[in-house]
């Protein structure tokens, strides 16, 4: 006799559910089940995934939810199953979902669940079966000794869901002690209870995991959810909350009620999973594309010639002054695109698209595309995107194609800090009906899998921290594998040999591994659908307050949901900035997008490789690759962006590509007939487009089709077809087999390491406007840089920079600093105002504060308006905030701060209008004189303790003496310096790397910032040992090694040992002390 | 009742139902129809907590019937241990 699970709880039942619904589903599957239920608790976070895996294999979907219930008075009442019914022209599934979200309504501030009388009102549809189980109130009182009160209980159910079907009990066994919860005398009470007022029941397992022994699991996520350790709250009773099978489901219903009634049981529980499979199609609107109605974009007629007239007023506004022949190519290339868009359906797509990027350059915040979505046409003449697919070359194909119908992703990259505006203005043009934020769900690595597991054992998790830092690199299921392996693991490993604990803890940390850990927003998504999205998806508030989706980014996709990534980046906010600052400061209004994409003070200052803070390219290995590539045009931007990504390193495309450019090697084209293809990177195949393009030309496919076979190249199954093919239609084209054989070859090696082009193309354009910006109008820039923080430097390196550029850096003022960086003018010049922000343990409210009371005429007045801790007055002072309150000529730091600690000695702040007031504010204040002025070293040293950073001079200055007797050399003179030269660098380590490496060997990259610039040395295994212990943190470093010439201006230094630059400058002055005694 | 807690030897059917079992050199004769549960362990004071460890490590079999024996008839406790496939006595309730 077969049965169905409709009690089941998956991983996505946060700190509940042991396994994923995919693994949920293929057990059942193998055990024979026909259809499957799954019922999380408090959402439907893992519904969409067990639909998609049903499918899959066959098997009916059935969904619920498991949450709690309460009383009037708010009282819980019990946890409730809510299983929708299908075959309900979605009516079922509307009404879990409304369920659902009802249940989150409260936000985080109330108690979880849904009211009774709520539920019951929703039920009263017909549509959804609510199931009291042995955790309820009516289970409960079947333990107890007086009948009557589980009678009573039941009966208020029944009261308010009168509807037949609506309500029925579910008999649970787990075997647990006679007369327990969960036991067999417990479901066979329930059971004799339900038939003597005819509820309907059916059984269930109330599964948390597939297996007996994944009951572990499900206990260390309960001490997670408890925050308790094991052995400190009630565990469940055993590990009997598996999937079982049918067989062993009807021997736990003979053991509740003897044979007979067991299989009426099974046979009713049968009854309900008929009734609640879900037909993913018309009950979910599963795969049917869903977007905005016509009027919500305030169009009327036809969308497509909506979008076919919005295009056509495109053509004039971004091709204004081209020429006709030009013109008749684009108007070609734009009735092709359109041609497909149409024959999807997809206009109204576009078009809401283009709504919610016009709608976000109305409000006046700088937007680009990413991704493959530069590569079309239409997308650039709607404001959508702001690379030009024709001049760049791009392929509408890789894009959006007839040969699949999944909807597209166009993603938006807008000013980070206006992100959430954004949200909010999405949501009140097109209603929270048809806009909902997209949740993610972050799930167990290492860390957190380390820390919970430590919880559940009672360590305290910060005691595991340090090794739960070393944890990255592999995955937290092969731990006990990589304490064999990994030398950062060996004394951990030593000790899980001899401490119990540990090696439990080993365990444990190995079972969490991926499971789910919470919910959250999405960084960048958002639903947009029609007036039905209420219906298709649940929704709970998210941290920003906003309705957020229970579903993340998979499942947009099945649910035929159309997801727009709005995705804040920094680098658009600093560039932003640095335009207001630059129409604050100098009075013009710099049109960004409209800037030369061809000049050569751009590409000068690009090639220097001082690319710090220039988007994409900062990073040491980016700025290696500058060095031997040498830009010249746009184009090789987007190159150079493509070449650094994973997929052409490993194919190892950067060397010949740079070989071929420079001349070290004969570019190849292959065949006369891929030159025009491939003559941008002189032969070598990167891009997705050169594929593309490749099968186009040699099989006569159209490049739709040439894109489906790209995307099948990756896959290892049906390559074996498309070599087929390609060798067939090439040979009929007439190409020679030998031809043949070499392209297909370097066809095949591509698998999934080229770049999609028109992705590099939309990143190079905010790399070329921040290295334009960066090289026009330095001080704004910077400015931009150090309020946004976009690049992956400290702000302390920022500032070096700035310095290294001449730009002015001006100390932190009390009457002239804000919580930004303003560009001030300083007679002629422009200089850039210091934060307060990066003052230590100063507030935001001491900074609003401050900012509302400026201008100060003197300390005391500061002190009364001001208000500030006793600390942050204090360190003020020590960074010299107040320097300008007084004459420098008579008055020292010293005094300053003298007078703050007076000021400070006071018990209490006089209010600001009371006589004492008065007296300390508005009379000439007296400071203590004499006291001395701080070196410049203990300036920087004071700054450097208290901001992270040196203002007044490079920190590396103070050992300027020594450095200049030792021979150190600068690292802006590196690229002077012949190659295998021995020398020493030195400066502020700004950053450690230890990229994984082909030879699985590490290696560590340390750059160095002396002020000129960045030096960047490699410390091979030899190296390490000399000095690894000061690779990882020690702040000013002296590194030895020889010069390394990488290309025309590449270099590196292949270092030999490394010293800290303290302890060599105690050395050196006592030897100087020594000399001169 | 009375806690016993020695390791015993014990006779079952071809379902693993206990039909006889042997105490301190004596034999008992199940003769009631025995209930069974399974309770938990703390596996947690264990060694190790491994995947694949296996439900022995978090449950044991219970069994409670009345059993006939040296002279005597009373309601007995067995645990099963069904990883170590090992039994034990638990109670005697007299």
């Amino acid at each position: 006799m077969s049965f169905t699970h409709l009690h089941v709880a998956s991983g996505f039942s946060s700190h509940y559910g042991a396994n994923s619904p995919e693994l949920l589903v293929e057990t059942a599957h193998n055990l024979g089940f026909d259809a499957l239920g799954i019922t999380d608790r408090d959402g439907l976070y893992g519904a969409v995934k067990h639909i998609g895996a049903c499918l899959q294999v066959d098997l009916a979907p059935i969904v619920g939810v498991d949450l709690p219930v309460m009383d009037e008075d708010g009282s819980l009442l019990a946890r409730v199953v809510v299983l929708a019914h299908g075959q309900s022209k979605g009516l079922g599934w509307a009404t879990l979902c409304a369920v659902v979200t009802e249940a989150h309504a409260g936000g985080k501030k109330k108690q979880f669940g849904i009211k009774r009388t709520k539920l019951a009102a929703l039920a009263s549809s017909g549509v959804v079966t609510v199931l009291l189980g042995p955790d309820s109130d009516v289970g409960r009182a079947t333990l107890g000794r007086s009948k009557n009160a589980a009678v009573k209980a039941l009966g208020k159910w029944l009261e308010l869901f009168s509807k037949p079907g609506t309500l029925g009990l579910e008999i649970v066994s787990l075997l647990t002690e006679p007369g327990k919860l969960f036991s067999s005398a417990q479901a066979k009470r329930m059971l004799e209870l339900a038939d003597a007022y005819a509820v309907p029941t059916v059984l269930t397992n109330a599964v948390r995991y597939i297996d007996p022994d994944d009951a572990i699991t499900a206990d260390i996520l309960d001490a997670a959810r408890h925050l308790e350790p094991l052995g400190k709250f009630e565990p469940q009773p055993n590990a009997q909350a598996y999937l079982k099978s049918s067989k062993q489901m009807l021997s736990v219903a003979v053991e509740i009620a003897g044979t007979k009634r067991a299989k009426q049981l099974i046979a009713d529980t049968n009854l309900l999973a008929d009734l609640c499979r879900l037909d993913p199609v018309s009950d979910c609107g599963w795969g049917k594309a869903k977007t905005p109605e016509k009027e919500a974009l305030g169009i009327t007629g036809s969308p497509f010639e909506v979008l076919f007239q919005k295009v056509q007023s495109g053509v004039n506004w971004r091709y204004g002054s081209v020429s006709k022949k030009e013109l008749t190519k684009i108007q070609h290339r734009l009735n092709q695109e359109l041609i497909t868009i149409n024959k999807l359906g997809f206009a109204t797509y576009f078009l809401t698209v283009a709504d919610v990027a016009q709608m976000i350059r109305d409000m006046n915040i700088r937007i680009a595309a990413r991704g493959s979505g530069a590569g079309s046409l239409v997308n650039y003449l709607l404001g959508i995107s702001s690379v030009d697919p024709v001049e760049h070359d791009l392929l509408f194909e890789r894009f959006l194609s007839v040969e699949r119908s999944s909807l597209p992703d166009i993603d938006i990259d807008v000013e980070s800090a206006r992100r959430h505006d954004i949200y909010r203005a999405i949501f009140k043009r097109y209603g929270s009906k048809r806009v909902t934020l997209l949740s993610m769900q972050s799930t167990y690595r290492g860390r957190g899998a380390m820390r919970d597991s430590a919880l559940a054992l009672g360590i305290d998790p910060d005691q595991v921290d340090e090794i739960a830092s070393n944890m990255w690199r592999f995955s937290a299921s092969s731990f006990r594998n990589a304490l064999k392996v990994k030398p950062e693991l060996a004394a951990f490993a030593e000790e899980v040999e001899r401490n119990r604990v540990m090696n439990l803890l080993v365990d444990m940390t190995e079972r969490l591994d991926r499971i789910p850990r919470h919910i959250s927003m999405h960084p960048c998504g958002v639903i947009l659908g029609d007036l039905t999205l209420p219906s298709l998806t649940p929704v709970e508030p998210s941290g920003m307050g906003l309705p957020m989706s229970q579903f993340d980014k998979d499942d947009m996709d099945p649910m035929g949901l159309l997801k727009l990534d709005v995705l804040g980046v920094r680098m658009q906010s600093t560039m932003a900035y640095a335009v207001q600052e630059i129409k604050r400061v100098r009075g013009f209004e710099l049109d960004l997008d409209g800037i030369p994409k061809d000049d050569a003070k751009t590409f000068e200052s690009i090639n220097t490789t001082n690319t710090l803070g220039i988007f994409q390219i900062e990073s040491p290995g980016q700025r290696e690759l500058t060095g031997k590539h040498q830009l010249t045009v746009f184009n090789d931007l987007t190159i150079q962006i493509s070449l650094f990504r994973p997929g052409p390193m490993k194919g190892n495309m950067i060397l010949p590509y740079l070989d071929r450019r420079h001349g070290f090697e004969k570019p190849e084209y292959i065949h006369p007939d891929l030159k025009p293809i491939l003559s941008e990177t002189f032969g070598v195949v990167i891009f997705h487009e050169h594929v593309l393009r490749i099968l186009h030309k040699m099989t006569g496919c159209t490049l739709a089709r040439a894109d489906e076979l790209r995307r099948s190249l990756e896959k290892p199954g049906t390559k074996g077809l498309i070599e087929k093919f390609f060798r067939l239609e090439a040979t009929k084209r007439g190409y020679s087999k030998q031809l043949i054989d070499k392209v297909w070859k370097i066809l095949e090696g591509f698998g999934s390491f080229g770049f999609c082009k028109a992705h590099g193309a939309a990143f190079a354009m905010p790399t070329y406007q921040s290295a334009w910006l960066k090289t026009h109008y330095p001080t704004e820039f910077l400015s931009g840089l150090l309020t946004h923080d976009p690049g992956m430097y400290p702000r302390r390196l920022l500032v070096a920079e700035a310095r290294r550029l001449g730009v002015k850096l001006l100390p932190i003022d009390i009457n002239k600093s804000s919580e930004v960086f303003h560009v001030e003018k300083v007679g002629k010049e422009t200089g850039v105002r210091m934060s307060f922000v990066d003052l230590q343990s100063i507030s935001e409210a001491e900074i609003k504060r401050f900012i509302a009371g400026q201008p100060y005429e003197n300390l005391s007045d500061f002190y009364l308006r001001g208000k500030p801790t006793r600390r942050t007055f204090e360190r003020l002072a020590l960074i010299g905030a107040f320097d300008s309150l007084v004459d420098s000529k008579d008055t020292t730091r010293g005094d300053i701060l003298s007078k703050v600690k007076e000021l400070n000695a006071m018990k209490q702040r006089p209010l600001e209008d009371d006589a004492d007031a008065l007296f300390y504010g508005k009379f000439i204040e007296s400071l203590p004189k004499g006291n001395p002025e701080p070196s410049v070293d203990d300036k920087v040293n004071t700054e450097m303790s208290l901001l992270g950073m040196d203002i007044t001079q490079h920190a590396l200055e103070k050992y300027r003496p020594m450095l200049d007797e030792l021979g150190v050399v600068f690292s802006s003179e590196l690229s002077s310096i012949r190659s295998k030269t021995n020398v020493l660098v030195a400066g502020v380590r700004v950053a450690t790397q230890t990229p994984p490496m082909r030879s699985g060997k590490r290696v560590v990259f340390i750059s160095l910032d002396d002020g000129a610039g960045c030096s960047d040395s490699t410390f091979f295994e030899d190296a390490q040992n000399r000095c690894s212990h000061l690779l990882f943190n020690t702040r000013l470093m002296l590194i030895g090694g020889k010069v390394r010439r990488t290309g025309v201006r590449g270099v590196s230094i292949m270092a030999e040992n490394a010293w800290r630059l303290d302890e060599l400058w105690d050395q050196w002055n006592a030897k100087r002390l020594a000399i001169s005694l | 009742m009375g806690r016993i807690d020695e390791a015993v030897s014990v006779l079952v059917d071809q379902e693993g139902i206990p039909t006889l079992f042997r105490w301190r050199k004596k034999d008992y004769q199940v003769s009631s129809r025995p209930v069974r549960w399974f309770a938990r362990t703390e596996w947690w004071v264990g060694e190790r907590a491994h995947r694949g460890i296996g439900s022995g490590a978090v449950e044991v079999e219970m069994w409670r019937f009345i059993a006939t024996g040296d002279g005597s008839k009373c309601p007995f406790e067995l645990l099963h241990n069904t990883a170590a496939n090992s039994w034990k006595l638990l109670s005697r309730f007299e």
